[in-house]
């Protein structure tokens, strides 16, 4: 039996986190009585030495120290103070408005504010309620179909996840040991391709089904001509600003991408002072949101580091590299088990999980497979983006489901919900089979080729959207310190 | 039960009150990153002490904020099967939990976290980076943290023994789904709207 146990101590362990984490407290706290448990029987058996755990400290002030993760409550804090700052409903009545008179218009409109939002908040919750309350009431009074009208808005807030500036890519970027920056500039071309995939399909629908998302009738366009183009010009704005802010300064080498969210949340602060909206109570209300999910997301961490700590030491991650090494098929064959793995595991856990969890175990195998971290990291983020898509436990069709009239059944939801985690499927694969759609630039390479980079707007005709270099020649390559 | 239940009530208001005090020092590193990188632009100047004050600001947060993340229930759980369980097996769950998973991480990063810091306090340790700051004020956060930590731990145990022999009502102890703070959520954006200045399209 003892010989049984230390034999395996690492599939036991594994096998074990499975039953604590399903158990219902607490994650953070599961992982590292998980760690703890097995570094006591470790210790007991004689495998390890008691002075493993004292490392312990160590290692959370090494989380402390962590610059990179400072972005987290920097991000939230700018998500949560713009989600009260009525960007989001200015943006979806004049949008709406504006793609109104076309057919499938209103969808498009949640596709592109979907991806506005997602380039500025980068909440999905904030999203997909804004435009549950706003857009579906009416895209289901003027006739739309239900599933499609569910899904659409489930699908554009979730983009929220891998549009830069995203929590999951900063958190994937740390854990696979890669500038947040490159991990921004990967996931642009796939995060607007995606965008793109979703416009498609609703054009392909109305094509094939014309009265599935029928255009405005006449007599619900309230805005025309001048005043209609002054509202548009002026609700695009604040987010374009706010993108500039961010991901400007990032990408032109300004800020770092901790900075950059800090400017973002000076901007929105701004911005919701300029909009009439910042009261005591947003604030107080953002920064106690702010504390708490930092909270947790570190928790978290620092529970994965535990029992990281102890998976290590009993040799748990040589058992993980031997397993994934001997798969056939080389680097093909890992990438498909661990993409089914992910798409599997995505019903239960969220992002943060997926990312402490699992991603240190695979970052190794990965980077001995010869494969670049920056597209493994992209491909992940585009598959844990159906974490959220997923029925029945998915948190945008959770908090779409809280928003949605009555009429609207949950079954819809759901099925509403199907077609557009197939289009990030179908994104997976893309990616897996033209790995160059991400295309970051070392800047040694770079210096002499300016690169020009389009923000999310300029595909769809806005009038003043900037477009800005990086990778500056002439060797002026501002450094932020680090 | 009542005089351990009123020890509960103080734990509880004092890691509300840690936790209210805490969430300013995000908008003081908000603004500090912000004018830190617009400084190092314009002046091109720049401290190491601004960059480490950022730091050692959140992780005040996140270890002082943990015991009030805990009291209120927003450390993230997989209930895809607690879920489903009546109240009572739910405070079971929360019960053993906190006794077996919570209690001894808490208890094993005092014992060895008391020690770290004071090494650094006894030898003043500084930060290696030049202009740098001293490092115990917030090596201190992890036993203190962990110390909040304990005691909700602690507050939540008493909670839940009342609320298994009916001294208190067990409803009030358990979230009402994964994402409890949605319904709160919806409310204030439906307020919000309400009373926002630009008319809706609706049918005029």
């Amino acid at each position: 039996m003892t010989a049984f146990i230390i034999e395996n101590m690492a599939p036991l362990m594994f096998a074990a986190l499975v039953v604590f984490l399903l158990f219902g407290y607490p994650i953070a706290f599961a992982l590292a009585a998980n760690g703890l448990a097995f570094g006591f029987i470790g210790i007991e058996l004689g495998l390890l030495g008691p002075e493993l755990l004292q490392a312990l400290p160590q290692r959370i002030f090494g989380i402390m120290q962590n610059d990179t993760l400072l972005a987290i409550p920097f991000f939230t804090f700018m998500g949560l103070v713009l989600e009260r700052s009525g960007m989001a409903e200015d943006l979806l009545d004049t949008i709406g408005q504006l793609f109104g008179p076309v057919r499938g218009g209103l969808a498009f409109a949640v596709i592109f504010v979907g991806a506005l939002l997602a380039a500025t908040t980068g909440v999905v919750a904030a999203s997909v309620i804004s435009m549950g309350l706003i857009s579906l009431p009416i895209m289901l009074r003027y006739g739309y179909n239900t599933p499609l009208a569910t899904g659409v808005i489930a699908a554009s807030g979730t983009l929220a996840q891998i549009i830069p500036p995203s929590l999951v890519l900063i958190v994937l970027a740390d854990q696979l040991g890669r500038s947040v920056g490159d991990m921004y500039q990967g996931a642009m071309v796939p995060a607007l391709t995606l965008t793109a995939l979703y416009a498609l399909y609703v054009v392909a629908l109305t094509l094939l089904r014309p009265g599935i998302a029928p255009a405005l009738p006449p007599q619900a366009r309230t805005l025309r001509g001048l005043a209609l183009l002054r509202r548009v010009i002026f609700s695009l704005v604040p987010p374009l600003v706010l993108i500039f802010l961010v991901l400007g300064t990032i990408f032109l080498g300004i800020a770092t991408p901790t900075e950059g969210g800090a400017m973002g949340a000076t901007g929105a602060l701004i911005l919701a002072l300029l909009n009439r909206r910042l009261s005591w109570d947003l604030l107080k209300q953002a920064m106690d949101t702010t504390t708490k999910l930092s909270c947790f997301v570190l928790f978290i961490l620092i529970g994965a580091t535990v029992f990281g700590l102890i998976f290590r030491a009993v040799n748990g991650d040589l058992w993980v590299e031997h397993l994934l090494l001997s798969l056939p098929g080389g680097q093909l064959g890992f990438l498909i088990v661990v993409n089914i793995m992910v798409f599997l595991l995505a019903f239960f856990l969220d992002f943060f999980e997926l990312a402490f969890i699992i991603v240190p175990l695979l970052a190794p195998v990965a980077e001995k497979l010869g494969i670049d971290l920056i597209w493994f990291g992209v491909l992940l983020g585009v598959n844990m983006q159906t974490s959220f898509m997923h029925p029945p436990f998915g948190f945008a069709l959770f908090y779409l489901r809280s928003v949605a009239p009555r009429s609207v059944k949950t079954k819809d939801i759901y099925w509403g919900a199907v077609p557009f985690v197939c289009i990030q499927i179908i994104m997976v694969a893309l990616l897996i089979a033209f790995p160059g759609i991400v295309s970051y630039t070392a800047p040694k390479f770079e210096e002499a080729a300016p690169v020009q980079f389009d923000v999310p707007t300029l595909e769809f005709g806005a009038p003043e959207a900037p477009t800005f270099d990086f990778g500056v020649p002439g060797g002026e390559q501002p450094q932020p310190s680090q | 039960m009542e005089s351990l239940l009123r020890l509960s009530r103080l734990i509880d208001a004092v890691n509300e009150r840690v936790g209210r005090s805490i969430y300013w020092l995000v908008l003081i590193a908000v603004l500090i990153s912000a004018g830190n990188a617009v400084v190092r632009k314009t002046f091109n100047w720049s401290s190491n002490a601004l960059l480490e004050i950022q730091w050692y600001l959140f992780a005040t947060v996140f270890l002082l904020g943990a015991g009030y993340t805990l009291f209120k229930n927003e450390h993230v759980r997989i209930d895809v099967i607690s879920g489903h369980l009546s109240h009572k097996a739910q405070l079971w769950i929360d019960l053993i939990g906190t006794v077996f998973f919570l209690t001894p991480l808490c208890l094993l990063i005092l014992y060895y976290g008391w020690p770290y810091f004071m090494n650094s306090f006894i030898s003043q340790e500084w930060s290696s980076n030049p202009g740098g700051l001293i490092i115990w004020p917030v090596k201190i956060m992890i036993p203190a943290g962990f110390f909040l930590l304990l005691l909700q731990a602690l507050s939540q145990l008493i909670k839940i023994i009342g609320g298994l022999s009916g001294h208190v009502d067990p409803a009030t102890l358990i979230k009402s789904h994964g994402h409890g703070s949605a319904d709160v959520e919806v409310e204030e954006f439906r307020a919000m709207l309400s009373d926002r200045p630009t008319p809706n399209n609706d049918n005029k």
